[in-house]
């Protein structure tokens, strides 16, 4: 057996399915990490094909983002530097005119390419033919038809692009208007004696669109050249009167769409497609909101439904195990810490299985059917207020149930600004854990109503805090650009391996962090120091919210998990029946303030990973302090008004 | 009738045409947007504004597109009937 090795890379834009066919090839062989030093995410798996050992590399779908974005950059260096052995384009066939804008640019990169020609099962529906044999003529690299939602035509990607690898044919270059290729060829011509590892013609293509990081490499050691560019860029701008930055792209939009003309033949359905008739109610514009809250209502009950469900389920089953350990190991210290790390286990997987799963479950089968990107368009004026956009509601949405797929969720924004501001509020927001207490002392003692009115408090805290951060943070906001899918049945193998690895993500972040800080507070337990800490918080816990000493031991155990509070409190309290130990302003009192004065520990950590330890902590301090300073303030206008 | 008159796209009523004349604000934005397909010359229709203020759909080049509003107060476009 020959084992030869090929090194391919998946390259395109967003929602054209290359998750799909990334996932068609590699299944479970695939480790998605990070970037070195980049917080994009980077996933490579591999295969076996024909006694080859394929790598394959997902290159992050790209224009989602802004110009010079880290995305961008990432998937062009990678093509032209670690040169793999070829690049498979995957393009969205039903919208080729615009995704061939970015298949030029790919083959500019003048590496071995195969297009691989996606959803060709919808286009029948959609009225669409498509010359394959003409398209591949004038690009000069194969094209192959696939529809990557059953499976069909990525092992004929692979036998092609293999077949590439044995002829080492590369794109031909294809040809701009007569003025920029002009220039091009000037460009090139100075480029001869350079040694760099970028294509030239690509590099002075790049010169001319006058991209920083091209320039930045000419600027020390060859600042003539840059010269001659710009002598070549004033030329340009002087015929065509744009900037040389749109002049190349200007080419390229024209070169796609004098490419479609040539190999597609549309021919439009008569009625509307069911796409457009469901767009007609979910993007209406006053509909569109109901039909919004009921989905998401619908979410929501049916995961906390579920989720408080199965959360008694476990309870009840792991409800012995603490007897039947201390049966077997006794009550020795060692004997406690080893209990304290068990439960620190089962308090993780009952916070995974029961929300987190049906959480990502459900938010991935919603974004692969195309309804996240309505959200988006709906709340996008809504999110202007708090400084960011339309697609940030759905980290917060997230946030009800769990905050740490809502932090990590953050990822879909754009900007870092974005996504710290977004990152702040999605902590801020009631996740499950904080619902369990508003229910169960507000909500059953004080009355639903106050239960509620905590939630809208919560709403509108954030929406004030996100108008505060965006104004304190530099920088702008971010207009929306986004495509709008088309609603498409869901592929269940994405939604579930997307599920699989945030969840992985979760037990690595969270789970050591839930285990040791539970193997300390045990500790401090063993050694008898809760009572002096709840003493030594007491100015904080009763003089200024009017609380019992023992909230003191309270807040510490919910750092690690927030419905933690509840559940020492009927412990301490010797009765689940709170009316008899608190007053209706302090169950208020202690509700909000678990609500708000941190993150949970797992929250912290993955604040921490995100966006780094300074922000983490400053997150973790500023909430502390302001949900102290605002549930004294509630504390001191409640007793008032009672 | 014939009088080519200039507005921005934000303008433009849910299901009209109209032709992209220039795109105003700097080389970012123009890039960006270019690499959508969006470039001078470029016919496109309006679908949908979203209500309060808020963003546009787009048709363009065959795929649907959504616009901050700022972004659609900045290119500037003819009617294309």
């Amino acid at each position: 057996m020959n084992k030869k090795k090929l090194n391919i890379v998946l390259a395109g834009q967003a929602n054209v399915g290359k998750s799909v066919i990334f996932n068609h090839l590699t299944g479970l062989h695939q480790h998605i990490g990070n970037w070195p030093g980049k917080t994009v995410e980077k996933a490579e798996g591999n295969l076996h094909y024909k006694g080859y050992t394929i790598d394959v590399l997902d290159l992050p779908g790209i224009y989602s983002l802004t110009t010079y974005s880290i995305e961008e950059i990432i998937s062009r260096e990678y093509i032209a530097l670690r040169k793999p052995d070829f690049v498979v384009n995957v393009v969205d066939g039903t919208n080729l005119e615009r995704n061939l804008i970015f298949s030029l640019q790919i083959l500019e990169l003048e590496g071995s390419t195969v297009l691989a020609l996606n959803f060709v099962n919808l286009f029948k529906e959609k009225g669409i033919e498509i010359n394959y044999k003409k398209l591949e003529e004038i690009l000069g690299v194969p094209v192959v038809p696939v529809a990557a939602i059953h499976g069909k035509g990525i092992s004929e990607v692979l036998g092609r692009g293999i077949e590439l690898v044995s002829s080492k044919i590369k794109p031909k270059p294809l040809k701009y208007g007569q003025e920029v290729e002009t220039e091009i060829k000037k460009i090139t011509e100075f480029l001869t004696d350079i040694d760099l590892p970028y294509p030239k013609r690509w590099l002075a293509i790049k010169l001319l669109e006058k991209d920083r990081e091209m320039e930045r490499l000419f600027e020390t050691e060859h600042p003539e050249i840059l010269k001659k560019v710009k002598e070549s860029i004033l030329r340009l701008e002087e015929i065509h009167g744009h900037d040389s930055t749109i002049i190349t792209a200007n080419e390229r939009c024209h070169l796609a769409s004098e490419i479609v003309k040539k190999v597609i033949k549309i021919t439009k359905p008569s009625k509307l497609s069911l796409n457009e008739k469901i767009d007609l109610l979910t993007l209406h514009k006053i509909w569109g909101y109901p039909v919004m809250l009921a989905i998401f209502a619908l979410v929501f009950l049916t995961i906390f439904k579920f989720g408080n469900w199965l959360s008694s389920v476990l309870e009840g089953i792991t409800a012995g195990w603490q007897m039947g350990w201390e049966n077997i190991f006794g009550f020795s210290i060692l004997a406690s810490f080893g209990w304290m790390a068990i439960k620190s286990v089962i308090s993780l997987i009952e916070i995974a299985l029961p929300y987190i799963i049906p959480f990502y479950l459900i938010l991935y089968l919603l974004e692969d059917w195309g309804y996240l990107a309505r959200v988006a368009f709906l709340m996008d004026n809504l999110m202007h207020k708090i400084g960011v956009h339309g697609k940030s509601c759905i980290p917060l949405m997230l946030g009800f149930g769990c905050n740490v797929p809502a932090c990590l969720s953050c990822r879909i924004m754009e900007t870092e600004r974005e996504r710290f501001i977004t990152g702040f509020l999605t902590t801020l927001v009631p996740c499950s854990a904080r619902t369990v207490i508003i229910m169960g002392l507000v909500g059953k003692f004080v009355g639903i109503k106050w239960a509620f009115g905590l939630y809208l408090f919560a709403i509108l805290m954030i929406f004030g805090l996100g108008k505060l951060a965006s104004k304190i943070l530099p920088g702008e906001a971010t207009e929306l650009i986004m495509e709008m899918p088309d609603y498409r049945i869901p592929n269940l193998q994405t939604v579930f391996l997307q599920t699989w690895f945030r969840l992985k993500d979760f037990f690595y972040v969270a789970g050591p962090l839930i285990i040791i800080s539970g193997i300390i507070i045990e500790g401090i337990y063993l050694v008898g120091w809760l009572p002096s800490i709840a003493n030594f918080l007491s100015p904080i816990t009763v003089k200024w919210l009017g609380l019992p000493v023992i909230t003191g031991i309270l807040l510490i155990f919910g750092i690690l998990r927030k419905e933690l509070i509840l559940v020492m409190l009927a412990t301490l309290l010797g009765t689940a029946n709170f009316a008899q130990a608190l007053s209706s302003v302090q169950m208020l009192t202690l509700a909000l303030v678990s609500m708000l004065y941190i993150p949970c520990i797992a929250t912290i950590a993955v604040l921490w990973r995100e966006f780094g330890w300074r922000k983490a902590v400053g997150i973790t301090a500023f909430e502390i302090v302001f949900a102290i300073g605002i549930s004294g303030i509630a504390f001191r206008l409640l007793s008032v008004f009672w | 009738m014939n009088k080519e008159e200039k507005l921005f796209l934000i303008n433009i009523k849910s299901d009209k045409d109209a032709e992209i004349i220039s795109i105003l604000g700097g080389q970012m934005v123009n890039k960006r947007l270019s690499d959508l397909g969006l470039t001078p010359g470029t016919k496109i229709k309006v679908l949908r504004r979203a209500p309060f203020r808020g963003p546009i759909e787009i048709e363009v080049r065959g795929s649907k597109l959504v616009l901050g509003r700022g972004l659609a107060s900045k290119i500037l476009v003819k009617r294309y009937e």
